[in-house]
């Protein structure tokens, strides 16, 4: 097993390791700012899993010849993601890597049955609670009105199928709620799309309902029509597999009272 | 004299789309953007292939809806022409005209 923070054997530049979702990465960089930022902000996720996908930050230097199998440019910072080898550049600071690092877990959660999706995740007599809905929905809200220490991210879920079982992941990724994250999962107890009402309820969705609530929140960057089919199909799979509902609520912690245990 | 080929549809190969409980999502890989067809659009879509006139594919629908000939171009018409300005389908390219 690998060290998770290493100094590379080339040239000045340093490594860690991390799994976000179990998605094993490495992280190569030669900016020491940089990487005390980075290996600071995914802490909690630093792991020595078997066989990253290496990261070259900065490095400039793309396979000779090679054609990306996927590309994205986001403000400058530019990713493309060889066969054997994933390139970063562009990227000045650690929000440029860490849009960088969505985009590529959007991509490679596809060949793991996953996807990730604008939600807040909150666990709860261990199953995982997705709370999803565009900013201003009330993500950070619902997890603020949770108890210290069940939040999994208020931002950014992560969702993939193992074994027949649908699993959400913690992310380092957080919206106004601010917490290093928490690198566990627990099995999913249904998706509830967020509405802000006066009153408290919950409304079951039929599967093509809870694939409509669905598919505007999740995080997907690939124009190719031949990945974004694959995605229409775990995602059309999560809706069926997964309890959906409308939870319409009030701002304060009684809105757990009405939902399913 | 010739008369112009008919103008035949085909679906926007850019797109990502399945039929889901008699509907189907379509999904605009370049803007991210959701549609979805009822059970008639649905069906149009299906037998949209590149080699079917607005025409043919209202046959088509009459021949299997309770609807008039007439309307059923109507609205197959209008369909097409909704799904045109939201690029999901295309025309192709006529192949050669009818001389009469």
């Amino acid at each position: 097993m690998n060290a998770p923070l290493a100094t590379s054997g080339r040239d000045s530049r340093q490594q860690f390791e991390l799994s976000i979702g179990c998605v094993p990465l490495r992280l190569q960089m030669s900016d020491a700012q940089l990487f005390d930022a980075a290996s600071a902000r995914y802490a909690a996720f630093t792991d020595g899993a078997a066989q990253p996908i290496t990261i070259a930050l900065n490095d400039g230097a793309p396979p000779e010849g090679a054609l990306a199998d996927f590309g994205y440019e986001f403000e400058g910072a530019v990713l493309r993601a060889f066969s054997n080898k994933i390139c970063f550049d562009g990227v000045r600071n650690q929000y440029a890597l860490d849009s960088l690092l969505r985009v590529l877990l959007s991509w490679k959660l596809l060949g793991h049955h996953g996807f990730l999706l604008h939600a807040a995740t909150i666990i709860r007599n261990g199953k995982a609670f997705i709370f999803t809905g565009r900013s201003g929905a009330g993500k950070s809200t619902v997890a603020s009105l949770s108890p210290e220490g069940t939040v999994l991210t208020d931002e950014i879920s992560l969702l993939r199928r193992e074994d027949g079982i649908w699993r959400a992941y913690g992310t380092p990724f957080w919206g106004e709620f601010r917490a290093a994250g928490s690198n566990t999962s627990a099995p999913v107890a249904g998706i509830f799309r967020l509405l802000q009402a006066a009153e408290n309820r919950v409304e079951a969705l039929r599967p093509m309902a809870t694939l409509r609530a669905l598919l505007p929140n999740v995080l997907f960057f690939s124009a190719e029509a031949e990945a974004n089919r694959q995605l229409l199909d775990i995602v059309n799979q999560a809706a069926k597999e997964i309890a959906g509902y409308n939870l319409s609520f009030r701002r304060t912690p009684a809105f757990w009272e009405v939902l399913p245990a | 004299m010739s008369t112009a080929a008919p103008v035949l549809w085909q679906k926007n190969p850019a797109l990502a789309w399945r039929e889901i409980d008699d509907e189907t999502v379509i999904i605009s890989p370049q803007d991210s953007v959701m549609h979805e067809l009822n059970n008639t659009g649905s069906f149009l879509w299906k037998n949209i292939d590149g080699d079917k006139s607005a025409a043919e594919l209202a046959e088509l629908l009459a021949a299997n809806y309770e609807v008039t000939p007439d309307i059923a171009l109507s609205d197959t018409q209008a369909l097409l022409e909704e799904m045109s300005s939201r690029k999901l389908v295309v025309t192709v390219p006529a192949t050669g005209g009818v001389t009469t």
